[in-house]
């Protein structure tokens, strides 16, 4: 990609759970340093500083005005976006890139027990219109989408509670997941609260307070740095229609947003050519259309990988070894931690749920109700 | 509930905030503590040496918390202020209150608000001067902490500062 | 590694109170605006920045339902926020993901509709800045005169700067009178301006003097009103802009975010004492115009937009940004230096002192200078040849600064 390349040297998260004993302010400072420190490098090495955090999840306008300091960003160039920390990587690749900067630390972070995430769905809908029913939130959207799928395609209740054991069975292997729930069964997941019909609470990724960061640097400076470096071999980001407007029965966005990051890649064949996925799925369904807006499989295919063992940890193409978001979801960080537990994969670091050999990986990110923005992240080990 | 107009229809919506849960620190219990004594206690980074009152837990400059604590003076010098006009009843509202109803401010008071920089301290604190015209503030003024006469353990034991007047030598 | 990019279209709404339009209808008024100023068609955008303040609309990512206004779909979109600064981050990311190869172009957009919550303009959404820091005051037993203190009475942006305009008066040696200059300026040149929201033809400083004392030493006519409104602006590469007549390059782009100035997080102190110091400023002017190859800007910036709400931070940051010697810009502004016509005018198109919608105002700095450089800023275009601007915006608590160096020519 260009001239230049970038890699992710150093990274840090927090144990996810539900409001959590620290502050925003401590936790930020806890990843925020823990990533600095294991890519050894000083404040003064830091080039920039990018924060990810929502006003609207954290109650307050300027969320990020009183992190900067606990990031690390006296006195340093600084900027924050404001949706998945994912995307946030992208504008440190794009600075790099740039030749502006050699180091980028990205931090993102949601503690989602500050306020009901799902009320603030509601406030993502068209307020002329939609929100005047009263009915609809993300939940109830990615319900009706559940059902379309499933109609079509003939998935039963089971499949999709399959992907939850899937994800769940990981996640107990993961220190830093939410959710803790070793041994769980499909008639654990089905017997599971009934929120919208036909999305039961297992079937939902949980609200999580947590913080993630991640320190990008370029080729020349990654080289001093480790021996390790984990390459950005590819992006690409897409956004779809608004909900009301878009076809929900395909995540059109993702598929868009994974062919560019592909090409750059230069992958033509991603299920042969990727050895590991980390994907954020909100909803256990969801994962099931990741699989075919990925090119993993056909349309409609997608519930062979899970009942085949495909996907599951051992199989040929794991897809959240790390427990995805149904393991732990603090929203605005969940991205950047899929990005990091890719990294992991490929530097060897994952513990209990490693994947054996992993040279590429893939790490996806959504904002928007039912996925609706898109990112792909392609990393790569050294050759 | 939508009203017609001449160009278009407006529609009514809330933003519920009421169901926030904010998270705080307990830095402030050490201020309360400090002040049910009448004394100011702040915090004092190893690093680079500032004090800080309020107090503060983590030092930006050199990215490390801040664990340290000193006792500063309560006397201090004005670094800046601001001026209320007139405040009368039925005038304004701030944060949804009356100032005058709820008792706050006297009916046509003006209220001076300032930013003191307590001895040995490198913060400013935002309070109101008491006991002072508008027209006897400056940058520069001397001020002394003003304490309740029994103070409780809260924030308002400290009810401002007042200026430090000299005594008539003649 | 850096290749030339360029500003080649700029669009805006006339700001104001736009009861007319609903917020993507706003969005897409100055979103096709720019992208027929720069006479390209919308398929050849390849990515969207886009920001405002979400809680002031009541609609959280606007973009999510707006995109579909500004053809969206299908292309990679981003979301920026840093409080007033918004725009000018904005515009910042836009000129980043063209220079970093992976896009070729790239529609900004920054808006604000403020008249769409039921209290008036900013308050509400600014008063939610720091709510959380009351809520924890309270707590503790927090007298309502103490918070009162920490608002400046007025709340908010309001409160910060009433006391900074009293540090910048105290360390400079200008009086009240200067701010009615500054104000009665704004007022002037926003006359000029199609799009400014406050427009007065004839305005005075004794206009200005007139109107009440709203937070010593701040009057009610030195306060920029709540606008609704948007801005645009097309980035390209050096390619596509030489396809342009007239483009605005991209010379220099910095950011810096200094202490908080007033309050940490949960109302805890910060280590600042004197908010008119604004070092973060001074750094991002510096890196900015280092990369612009600017040594002496005094001499080398033709015009200037500058963030200033307030009269006392137009002054200010033209310190900061190297324009006049420390203390000294209330003299230019006495002799005449910063009018339209002046030696180095500021805020030609009026500032955000006459036009404040805040997702919007600092993309309008560096629309302005575009603007300026493209010789297309109609009645309020400078009248001498314009080789170099400066775009700045402020942040935050007035602690988070992104300084934009445009040119007629772009970096040697």
């Amino acid at each position: 990609m260009g001239v230049r390349r970038v890699a992710i040297v150093g990274y840090a998260q927090t144990k996810h759970q539900w409001d959590m004993p620290k502050t925003r302010e401590d936790m930020v400072f806890e990843v925020a340093k823990g990533a600095a420190e294991m890519a050894g490098v000083t404040r003064e090495e830091i080039d920039t500083v990018i924060n990810a955090s929502s006003d609207y999840l954290d109650g307050r306008t300027i969320s990020e005005l009183f992190l900067t300091m606990p990031s690390g960003a006296y006195l340093k160039d600084y900027t924050k976006t404001e949706m998945d920390g994912a995307f946030a990587a992208l504008y440190g690749v794009m600075k790099i890139l740039a030749g502006t900067h050699d180091v980028a630390l990205i931090v993102a972070n949601t503690q989602g027990s500050t306020f009901n995430p799902h009320q603030v769905s509601y406030h993502m809908l068209d307020p002329t219109f939609d929100r005047q029913l009263k009915v609809l939130n993300d939940m109830a959207i990615a319900a009706i989408q559940a059902r379309m799928y499933m109609d079509k395609y003939g998935v039963a209740e089971e499949e999709v509670a399959m992907v939850s054991v899937k994800n769940l069975w990981c996640a107990a292997k993961n220190p830093n997941a939410h959710r803790k729930m070793p041994g769980v069964t499909v008639e654990d997941v089905l017997g599971s609260k009934m929120l919208y019909e036909p999305i039961r609470e297992l079937m939902m990724s949980p609200v999580s307070d947590g913080a993630c960061a991640v320190v990008l640097a370029s080729e020349e400076k990654a080289r001093k740095l480790t021996d390790n470096p984990v390459w950005i071999e590819g992006v690409g980001s897409s956004q779809d229609f608004y909900v009301r407007d878009r076809n929900l029965q395909r995540l059109e966005a993702l598929e868009k947003a994974a062919r560019r990051a592909y090409r750059m890649a230069g992958i033509k064949d991603p299920f042969a050519e990727i050895d590991v996925a980390e994907v954020t799925e909100r909803y256990a369904h969801e994962e099931l259309m990741i699989y075919e807006a990925l090119g993993f499989c056909e349309e409609g295919k997608a519930r062979r990988l899970v009942d085949n063992y495909v996907t599951w940890l051992g199989g040929q193409m794991p897809v959240n070894p790390s427990g995805g978001a149904l393991g732990a979801d603090p929203i605005t960080a969940t991205g950047l931690i899929r990005i990091v537990e890719a990294a992991k994969q490929i530097r060897g670091e994952a513990g209990a749920y490693q994947v054996p050999e992993v040279r590429r990986a893939l790490a996806h990110g959504q904002a928007g109700i039912c996925a609706q923005s898109n990112i792909v992240f392609i990393l790569g080990g050294e050759e | 509930m939508s009203k017609e107009r001449k160009e278009t229809l407006a529609v009514e919506d809330t933003w519920p905030i009421g169901a926030y849960m904010y998270k705080g620190p307990k830095l402030y219990n050490e201020i309360v503590e400090g002040f049910k004594r009448k004394k100011i206690i702040a915090s004092l980074c190893t690093g680079c040496g500032r004090v800080f009152f309020p107090p503060r837990n983590i030092c930006g400059r050199c990215w490390r918390k801040i664990d340290a604590r000193r006792e500063v003076s309560d006397v201090g010098t004005i670094t800046s202020f601001t001026i209320s006009p007139e405040i009368k009843r039925g005038q304004v509202k701030v944060l949804g209150l009356d100032p005058v109803e709820a008792g706050i401010v006297k009916d046509g008071e003006r209220l001076i608000m300032v930013y003191v920089n307590f001895d040995g301290t490198d913060t400013n604190y935002a309070t109101v001067l008491l006991n002072a015209k508008p027209e006897e503030v400056h940058v520069g003024m001397r001020v002394k902490a003003v304490w309740k006469e029994k103070p409780e353990g809260l924030l308002s034991d400290m009810e401002g500062v007042e200026p430090i007047r000299k005594e008539s030598t003649q | 590694m850096w290749r030339n990019v360029a500003v080649i279209g700029v669009g805006q709404t006339k700001h104001g109170r736009r009861r007319d339009v609903n917020t993507a209808e706003m969005i897409s008024e100055a979103a096709w605006r720019a992208i027929e100023d720069a006479e390209i068609a919308p398929e050849d955008i390849d990515a969207i920045v886009i920001g405002n303040m979400q809680g002031f609309g009541g609609i959280c990512q606007a973009e999510l339902w707006a995109g579909d206004w500004i053809g969206a779909p299908g292309k990679s979109v981003l979301r920026v926020a840093t409080g007033g600064t918004t725009g000018g981050s904005v515009a910042q990311a836009a000129m980043y993901s063209v220079i970093s190869g992976l896009y070729d172009v790239v529609l900004a957009i920054g808006f604000e509709k403020h008249s769409d919550s039921k209290e008036p303009g900013a308050t509400t959404g600014l008063a939610h800045v720091g709510l959380a820091n009351l809520f924890y005051m309270f707590n503790y037993g927090a007298p309502m005169r103490a918070l009162f203190a920490l608002s400046g009475g007025v709340g908010a942006a309001a409160g910060v700067s009433s006391y900074q305009a009293m540090f910048y008066m105290h360390r400079s040696g200008c009086r009240i009178e200067h701010y009615d200059m500054v104000a009665a300026k704004s007022r002037r040149n926003a006359a000029k301006n199609e799009y400014a929201h406050l427009q007065w033809p004839n305005c005075t400083p004794d206009d200005i003097a007139k109107t009440p004392m709203v937070a010593y030493p701040l009057r009610f006519g030195h306060i920029c009103p709540a606008s609704d409104g948007a801005s645009a602006i097309i980035v390209a590469s050096e390619e596509i802009a030489r396809r342009v007549d007239r483009p605005a390059w991209v010379k220099g782009l910095a950011a810096c975010a200094d202490e908080e100035n007033q309050m940490g997080e949960n109302a805890q102190g910060v280590g600042i004492l004197d908010t008119s110091e604004q070092l973060q400023c001074r750094i991002a002017a510096m890196k900015a115009y280092e990369m612009a190859k600017i040594r002496n800007p005094r001499e080398e910036i033709d015009v200037a937009e500058i963030y200033q709400p307030f009269p006392h931070q137009e002054l200010m940051y033209a310190e900061k940004l190297m324009l006049f010697d420390d203390g000294k810009a209330w003299i230019a502004l006495e002799e005449g230096e910063t009018e339209i016509d002046g030696r180095i005018p500021i805020d030609p198109s009026g500032g955000v002192l006459s036009t404040n919608a805040i997702g919007s105002s600092a993309m309008q700095r560096v629309a302005e200078c575009a603007l300026q450089i493209m010789g297309k800023a109609g009645k309020h275009q400078v009248p001498k040849d314009v080789k170099n601007a400066v775009a700045h915006g402020w942040g935050g608590s007035t602690n988070f600064t992104v300084v934009t160096v445009l040119g007629d020519a772009p970096r040697r």
